[in-house]
This record gives structure tokens, C-alpha cells and sequence, in this order.
């Protein structure tokens, strides 16, 4: 068990700086999950963590140790990959055992603990096979096996459940929050899946470009967005984004506000203006009605947005009004900051707009 | 035409328009084996052959790993030396070669036959191709288990290869087995030639050719083979296939 | 030390093998540039430096200038009929059938079989007094021939032996070449209504012309270096006619201890070679590029 800490961490290939100052605490025992679109530097981050690859400059420390000069196999770390990676010409139990064989683990205290975690993962009449013979999910408990085996101090899994259909990554990924909750050991997890993201981890880490963009709690990401990119990043659809200039009211100029944003599943629809702070006339565009939720596409004069209702009949008049109350209102500054509506509530901006 | 390959072969061991011999006379094989040192021929054939697989066992699986693998300084000049001596023929290189070691004082020994053969570029560069295809994660997990270099390649990356090595090592055995040419340059005595030399000494005995002995005696070069090719026959077709549409 | 090991490892790992290749074939060439620009016999303790003349003298050397002759008859007829005839094998044989793997079987084990048994097997179905060939032709009321034994047909002989070795396995490469062409090609083209010999002008011959031109270099590369049959059959008679590039180098080395002559004879191989090499090598980056 160990916190991982980044301290000026930066990486290059070549010319290309992949990440360029990183520094972030990963709590000891959390289930932080890495997140972001695809080559933001995910993987890359997480393979400095196991030490497959070196970082350019900055120190790695595991739990109170310095491993920028520890070999993979040194750092007690132990990796899930996505391909699973398990060695096809080796047994379900010798791919669990190649790891304490190379560490020299006695073999009855090896049998013991192959038998051990052969039974916390539902392995154990399969552990004669081979990996070929084995289901998708199979393998990926294997796979699982193989990291726990080693009681290592930290996790790390790079998309582990990406090559499972859906059903089966809904269940494992169930899985894997109550073996972490079991093992208590630090998991670093890697996805591109914001669901997964908001559904697993008790730690979210956004990337973009190699940046951190926010590192929070998946609750404080989707209420607390620090800029324009966790907003529109976290939640389907994304935030509505309604550009300043295109808004008649004023007020914004002095607050140096560039856009304002709302979540579609704040959004009301209406067949008059309302009493809220932001109101604008809408009509329909399209509408995707998914059983419980329906999601809407709205043409306003201010562009087109999305609103997102639950359990409501269906609404499928010509002329309507999007409203969005004033605490559900996000405030955008030029350079993408967010001022989250609590921390001004006490200057609401009026927008409303009858045209 | 090409039907008549094999089965005609031991349809040979008699006098020339009859199909089917009325007795098969086993003693041809005696025969056959009498005329000459046969057996030597053979434990020659066997000691070449075999030394020549166990030697470029030990020489391609690290040179191909470390191809496939490693960057290091002058490893794509290394590679192209490789590849050229792909491109070279023994009938090309028998002069130096014998000159040299005739200065060795090699002429007339086993080694003369098998050194030459100690590594193979061909199986060098297939075997490049097969490490190459293995995932890099697979490496990798292995890295993390604290196994060291020497372990991943001999513990994961040959077994994955076997079944391509295994082919090479038939496709080594059957052309060395087979080899007429270099034993021929390199040997002089009965004490280190090997079969396809010997067998052919027997177009050569006085008082016309035997042709029932001689085919005899081409039983026992070409029966080897012929059971290796029938119990591996999809391995080695494929391998030969392949070299042709690389 | 051991960082010392991890930057060495890969040299010490391909060390042995190419350890093998300069010592037995990169320097042999090297060497036998070098005995080519000079006059020696094997015994004498000096080579004395000629320059060229012993391309000069070989290029007046009708023996020499007989077995270069052999060598692209030779070659231009096996690499030649062999092709086209595996090719007319290939598209006949290229249908799934129960036998196909007899047929592969077959077709497939004289490329396995030592040169030297084929050699023998040929010498025995070329008697002119016994051989089955002989009694086949009778048989049909064709004259016989002297095959091996006639300066005439000897070199067509030793041709008819080399075809027969290498159509087979010659036949599968191109059957993989077949096979290798999706078949909905023909779909559409059987869409289009095209008649068989327009789907192979327009659709097989096209895309299996990468696997011929390589089979024939292979094949070409391999004629060039033909002895085997040759010194079992006739060691190039009658009256020098069957006498080939590597023949004269064996013998001029071996016999004659002329190793002068022989070394120009392999650096004009080796040129041969290298021009076929680089043509391989060349088609290679192009077919390359196709995909
Ligand atoms: N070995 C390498 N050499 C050069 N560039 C690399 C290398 N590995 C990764 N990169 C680059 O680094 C960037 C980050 O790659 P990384 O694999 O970390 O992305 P990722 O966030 O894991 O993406 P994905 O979601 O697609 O897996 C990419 O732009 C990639 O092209
Ligand atoms: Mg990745």
C-alpha cells in the first residue's frame, strides 16, 4: 500500500513533449481513475508508474520511496493490460506463478497463494487450462490473478474492460470496485470511458494534451467543473455552451465572462418564458427518446443545444422555451476557467431574452 | 510425371520394364549396404546434420531475438550483413572457403561440414519476423514479474516460436541431409563423407551399373527424409511456400 | 556490471552468428576478389598479381565461353518451361478436391528428395539400353534417344531433370498465389459476364504476376548455380556440352589447380547473382508499395 506522488514530471519522444509538468498526489488505498481523450498521455502516465517507460525529467515516489531508478519488476507494482497479455504457451496457474517463481517464493507458500486468489476471482477449476481455452472474461480474471498474486502496493490497470462486450463490463466492473474494496491496495485505473470513470472511481484525474485539467471526486467533477473542457468532457450530452455576445443582457464584460454554460439535464422546456434567469425561444430540431430519458436538439438563436428531460411526457410543439434556473448556470471566462454559480450566487446575471 | 516421385522409387529396385518384381529381394538392401562403408557414410551424415541443427539453435534464436528487439548501434548494418549472406550460395563461396581451411588444416574433418552451417541467415530472418509479431505488452507483463531478459526470451518468446523453429530446424535437416555439394569439395577419405557422396561413388563400380543396388542404396538417403516429410508434411510445405512468396 | 551486460547483451547475442557469416561467406568473397586478379596454383608459396588478364584469358577460353553458353541455355529453358507449365498445373489442380493433400504430397516431395537420388533415378530412366524412357517411346512407336550419352541431347536431358525437380514445389507457390486472390473478384466479374479466359487476363494473371516474377528470379538465381546433376550425370560431357558456370569453377579449381581462373569465374557468378539479387530486391520495395 502506498500513495504515488508526481513531482515535475514531464516526458518527450523525440521532439514531441507528451506531458510536460505533472505533479499530482494519488491517495494511498484510493481508486483514482485516469481519464481523457484518446492520446492525451494516459497510458503514458501509467506506464511511468510501473516503470516501462522513464520519465524525461521530475520524480515518481512510491509510498515515501524514489523509484525513478527502479526496475519494473522492483517497484511492486502490478499492471492489467488491455490485451490482458497473459503468456499462451503457460497454464492459467503458470501465468500466476511466473511472477513468484521469479521472486523466488517457496513453492508450497506459491501454492497457497495461487489457490488463494484462484478462489477470490472464480478461477479455480480452470486453472489447468490454458489461456486460449478461456471466455473473454476468464482471461481478464486471470489476468487479475496474475497482479494480485504478487500483493503488490499498487494497481495499475490500462483499459482493462475494453475488449468485453457490455453486459460483461457492467459486471466486472462491479467486480473490480469490491476487490479493490477488499484488497484496499492503491488502484490506478485508465479509461477513455467517462462512465466508467464516474462509476468506479472514488478519484478522477481529466487529461488533456498532458495536462491535469481537474483532479477531483467524480461527484465534485460534475458539479464543480474547473474549466470549459471538464465541463463539456464529463456528461452526455455535453454542457450547453451559449457564447456572450450572443446574449442581450449585460453584466458580463466587467466579470470578464466569455460563455455561460448549463447541463441539458437542467434544462427546461416550456410553452412560455417563465420566471428563470435564462430563458430563449426554441424549437425542435430532434429528439432521441431513449425510454426513461428523452434528449432533445434545440435550435435557438444562440446556436444549437441540447436539453434532457426524465420520466416526462414527450413534447412536440413548434415553438417552445429553454429556461435553466440561475444556480444551474456556469460562467465561463476567457481562458476557460469556470466561476461555478456558488461562488457568486450573490450577483446573479439576469439572461433572458424574449426575441 | 510428378506422381511417379516416390513410389516409382522403390518400384526401381529391379531390372528395368517390369513393374511389379515377382520376388522383392530384400537382399538388395545387404547388397547395396556391402558396397561400401555405409555405415559410416550414415554416422557421418548424422553427426553432420544433427551438429549443424544443435549449433544454429544456439546461434539464430539470440541473434534473431536480438534483432527483433534490441536497438542498438550498427544493428540495422549487422541486419543487412545477414541479409546478404542470405543472398550467397555455397556454390559461390567452396573455393576461399576450402583454401581457408585447407590453411586450418580442416580439410577432411566433420568440422569442415558443419561450421560453415553454424548459423543460418535465412532462419534468422523468419525467426526475426515470428519474435517480432509477438505483443509488446506481453514483454512487458513479464518485465513487471521481475523476470529477467535471459528468462523472457527462453521462458515466453521461444516457446511461442516453436512451432517455428521447429520448421526451420526440418527445413535445415532436410537440406543438410541432402547436401551433395559441399561434402563433395570438402572431403577426400571415406572417414568423414556423408551419404549423398558415398551413394554416389556407386555410379562409378566397375563392371557397369548396378542400378538395383544403387537404388537400394538411395533407400537409405531418401527413406529419412521421407518419413519426416509424411509426419510433418503441412510444417514443412508451409515453410517452403512461404520462402517462396515472402 | 550488470548495466555494463545490458548494453552488451545484444552484441554478444547476434556475435556467434555473424561471427559465422564474415568468417564463411563475407571474407570468402573477399578472398576470392582478391585470387582473381592473381595467378596461383596452390602449391607455390607466391600468388603473382595479374590484374585482369584472367578475365582477359577467360574471355578467350572456349571452354569457358562453352559452360557460360550452357549456363543461360540451361537456365533460360528450365526457369522458362517450368513456369509456364507450373502455372497451366496450378490453375488445373487449384480446386479443392479430397486428394488435394496426396496431390500436394506428390507434386511436393522431389523438391525434398536429395539432388543426388534424382540424379540417379534419372540416370536410370535415361538408359539408353533399359531405361523405361527408351521402352515408353518404343512403346508408342517414337524413335529412341541417346539422352545423357549424346552431346546432343545431354544439356536437354539435364533441362527435362531440373524441370521435373522444381515444377512441383513451383506449382504450390503459385497455387498460394491463387489462393490468395479474394474471390469475389470473380464474383463480380461473373457479374459482369466475363468469359474464363478474360477473368484470367484481367483478374488472375494480374494479381498473381507478383508471385511469378519473384518464382522466376528465385528460379533463375537457383539455375545459375546448377552442379549437382551435372556432376553426377554426365560431370559435364559429352564433349564438354553439359559443362556450367560453377562446373568449370569445380573443375578448374579442383583439377587443373588453376585458381585464378576459377575465382574470375566465380566473380563473374557472383555478378550474375547480385544483378538478380538487386532485381529481387528492387521488385521487392515495389510490390511493397502496390499494397
Ligand atoms: N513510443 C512512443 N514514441 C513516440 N510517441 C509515443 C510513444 N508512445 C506514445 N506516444 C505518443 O504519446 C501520446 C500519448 O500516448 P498514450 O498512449 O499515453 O495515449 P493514451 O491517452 O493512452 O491514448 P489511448 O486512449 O488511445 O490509449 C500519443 O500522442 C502518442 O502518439
Ligand atoms: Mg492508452
Amino acid at each position: 500500500m502506498a500513495e504515488i506522488r508526481f513531482e515535475n514530471v514531464k516526458k518527450t519522444y523525440g521532439e514531441d513533449t507528451i506531458i510536460s509538468d505533472m505533479n499530482m498526489t494519488i491517495k494511498d488505498g484510493s481508486f483514482t481513475v485516469i481519464v481523457g481523450p484518446s492520446g492525451c498521455g494516459k497510458s503514458t502516465t501509467l506506464r511511468m508508474i510501473a516503470g516501462l517507460e522513464t520519465q524525461t525529467e521530475g520524480n515518481i515516489y512510491i509510498g515515501d520511496r524514489l523509484v525513478n531508478d527502479v526496475s519494473p519488476g522492483k517497484r511492486n507494482v502490478s499492471m492489467v493490460f488491455q490485451n490482458y497479455a497473459l503468456y499462451p504457451t503457460m497454464s492459467v496457474k503458470g501465468n500466476i506463478e511466473f511472477g513468484l517463481k521469479n521472486r523466488k517464493v517457496q513453492k508450497a507458500e506459491r501454492q497457497k497463494l495461487i489457490e488463494e486468489v484462484a478462489e477470490i476471482v472464480g478461477l479455480t477449476p480452470y486453472l489447468n487450462k490454458k489461456p486460449q481455452k478461456l471466455s473473454g472474461g476468464q482471461r481478464q480474471r486471470v489476468a487479475l490473478a496474475r497482479a494480485m498474486v504478487k500483493k503488490p502496493d499498487v494497481f495499475i490497470l490500462d483499459e482493462p474492460l475494453s475488449n468485453l462486450d457490455a453486459k460483461l463490463r457492467q459486471q466486472m466492473r462491479s467486480e473490480l470496485v469490491q476487490l479493490h474494496a477488499k484488497l484496499g491496495t492503491t488502484f490506478v485505473y485508465v479509461t477513455h470511458d467517462q462512465v466508467e470513470a464516474m462509476s468506479m472511481g472514488d478519484e478522477i484525474v481529466l487529461l488533456d494534451q498532458g495536462e491535469i485539467m481537474q483532479m477531483a471526486p467524480p461527484l465534485d467533477l460534475y458539479n464543480y467543473p474547473a474549466n470549459r473542457f471538464t465541463a463539456q468532457f464529463i456528461g452526455t450530452p455535453p454542457m450547453n455552451l451559449v457564447s456572450v455576445d450572443q446574449l442581450p443582457s449585460a453584466g458580463f464584460r466587467e466579470k470578464a465572462v466569455e460563455q455561460i454554460g448549463f447541463r441539458p439535464e437542467k434544462a427546461k422546456l416550456r410553452h412560455f418564458p417563465g420566471n428563470d434567469q435564462f430563458s430563449m425561444p426554441c424549437t425542435i430540431l430532434n429528439r432521441e427518446t431513449l425510454g426513461s430519458e428523452i434528449i432533445y436538439q434545440l435550435d435557438t438563436f444562440a446556436g444549437k443545444l441540447y436539453a434532457k428531460t426524465f420520466n416526462e411526457p414527450v413534447v412536440d410543439d413548434e415553438q417552445l422555451f429553454v429556461s435553466v434556473n440561475n444556480e444551474d448556470i456556469y460562467y465561463f471566462k476567457e481562458n476557460g476557467r469556470c466561476i461555478a454559480p456558488y461562488f457568486n450566487r450573490e450577483t446573479p446575471i439576469k439572461v433572458r431574452s424574449t426575441v | 510425371m510428378a506422381v511417379t516421385s516416390v513410389k516409382s522409387l522403390s518400384e526401381t529396385i529391379t531390372f528395368p520394364p517390369v513393374w511389379i518384381p515377382e520376388t522383392i529381394r530384400f537382399e538388395n538392401f545387404t547388397l547395396a549396404w556391402d558396397s561400401g562403408p555405409f555405415l559410416r557414410y550414415f554416422v557421418n551424415s548424422l553427426i553432420v546434420t544433427l551438429s549443424i541443427l544443435v549449433l544454429q539453435l544456439f546461434t539464430i534464436v539470440p541473434a534473431a531475438y536480438a534483432f527483433a528487439r534490441y536497438r542498438f548501434f550498427a544493428d540495422r548494418a549487422l541486419f543487412a550483413l545477414t541479409m546478404i549472406t542470405l543472398m550467397i550460395p555455397t556454390q559461390l563461396i567452396f573455393l576461399p572457403v576450402y583454401l581457408q581451411f585447407s590453411s586450418w588444416g580442416l580439410l577432411d574433418t566433420h568440422l569442415a561440414l558443419i561450421l560453415p552451417f553454424a548459423a543460418n541467415a535465412f532462419a534468422i530472418f523468419m525467426l526475426r519476423q515470428t519474435f517480432k509479431q509477438v505483443p509488446e505488452e506481453l514483454l512487458e507483463a513479464a518485465r513487471l514479474d521481475q523476470a529477467s531478459e535471459w528468462k523472457i526470451m527462453y521462458m515466453i518468446m521461444v516457446p511461442m516460436a516453436k512451432p517455428t523453429i521447429i520448421t526451420l530446424l526440418l527445413f535445415s535437416f532436410i537440406t543438410h541431409w541432402n547436401d551433395y555439394f559441399w561434402p563433395l569439395v570438402m572431403t577426400t577419405t571415406d572417414a568423414s563423407r556423408t551419404l549423398p557422396v558415398g551413394i554416389s561413388a556407386l555410379t562409378n563400380v566397375e563392371g557397369g551399373v548396378a542400378w538395383h543396388i544403387m537404388m537400394a542404396g538411395n533407400m537409405i538417403l531418401v527413406v529419412p527424409i521421407l518419413i519426416i516429410f509424411f509426419v510433418a508434411q503441412r510444417h514443412i510445405i508451409r515453410a517452403f511456400v512461404y520462402t517462396g512468396v515472402k | 556490471m550488470s548495466r555494463w551486460l545490458e548494453r552488451f547483451r545484444p552484441y554478444l547475442m547476434v556475435a556467434p552468428a555473424i561471427i559465422v557469416f564474415v568468417l564463411f561467406f563475407i571474407y570468402p568473397i573477399g578472398y576470392m576478389i582478391y585470387l582473381s586478379f592473381h595467378e596461383w596454383d596452390f602449391i607455390s608459396p607466391d600468388k603473382q598479381f595479374v590484374g585482369l588478364d584472367n578475365f582477359a584469358g577467360l574471355s578467350e577460353h572456349p571452354e569457358f565461353l562453352k559452360s557460360l553458353e550452357n549456363t543461360f541455355v540451361f537456365t533460360f529453358f528450365s526457369v522458362g518451361i517450368t513456369t509456364v507449365l507450373a502455372l497451366l498445373l496450378a490453375l488445373w489442380i487449384n480446386r479443392p478436391t479430397r486428394f488435394y493433400g496426396f496431390v500436394q504430397g506428390a507434386v511436393f516431395s522431389p523438391h525434398i528428395i536429395s539432388l543426388v537420388s534424382i540424379a540417379m533415378l534419372w540416370m536410370w530412366l535415361m538408359d539408353p539400353q533399359y531405361g523405361l524412357l527408351n521402352w515408353g517411346l518404343e512403346m508408342f512407336g517414337l524413335p529412341q534417344s541417346q539422352w545423357l550419352a549424346s552431346p546432343e541431347t545431354a544439356l536437354y536431358s539435364i533441362i527435362l531433370v531440373a524441370i521435373w525437380k522444381s515444377i512441383g514445389f513451383n506449382t504450390l507457390i503459385i497455387i498460394a498465389g491463387l489462393q490468395s486472390i479474394p474471390p469475389h473478384l470473380y464474383e463480380a466479374a461473373a457479374l459482369d459476364q466475363s468469359s474464363r479466359f478474360t477473368s484470367f487476363a484481367k483478374i488472375t494473371f494480374p494479381m498473381i504476376s507478383p508471385t511469378l516474377f519473384f518464382l522466376i528470379i528465385m528460379n533463375l538465381i537457383g539455375s545459375f548455380q546448377v552442379f549437382e546433376t551435372i556432376d553426377i550425370m554426365t560431370q559435364g560431357g559429352p564433349l564438354q556440352s553439359t559443362n556450367t558456370l560453377v562446373y568449370y569453377i569445380y573443375e578448374y579449381g579442383f583439377r587443373f589447380f588453376q585458381l585464378g581462373y576459377a575465382s574470375s569465374a566465380g566473380v563473374i557468378l557472383l555478378i550474375v547473382l547480385s544483378i538478380l539479387t538487386v532485381l529481387y530486391f528492387f521488385l521487392m520495395s515495389k510490390r511493397v508499395h502496390y499494397q
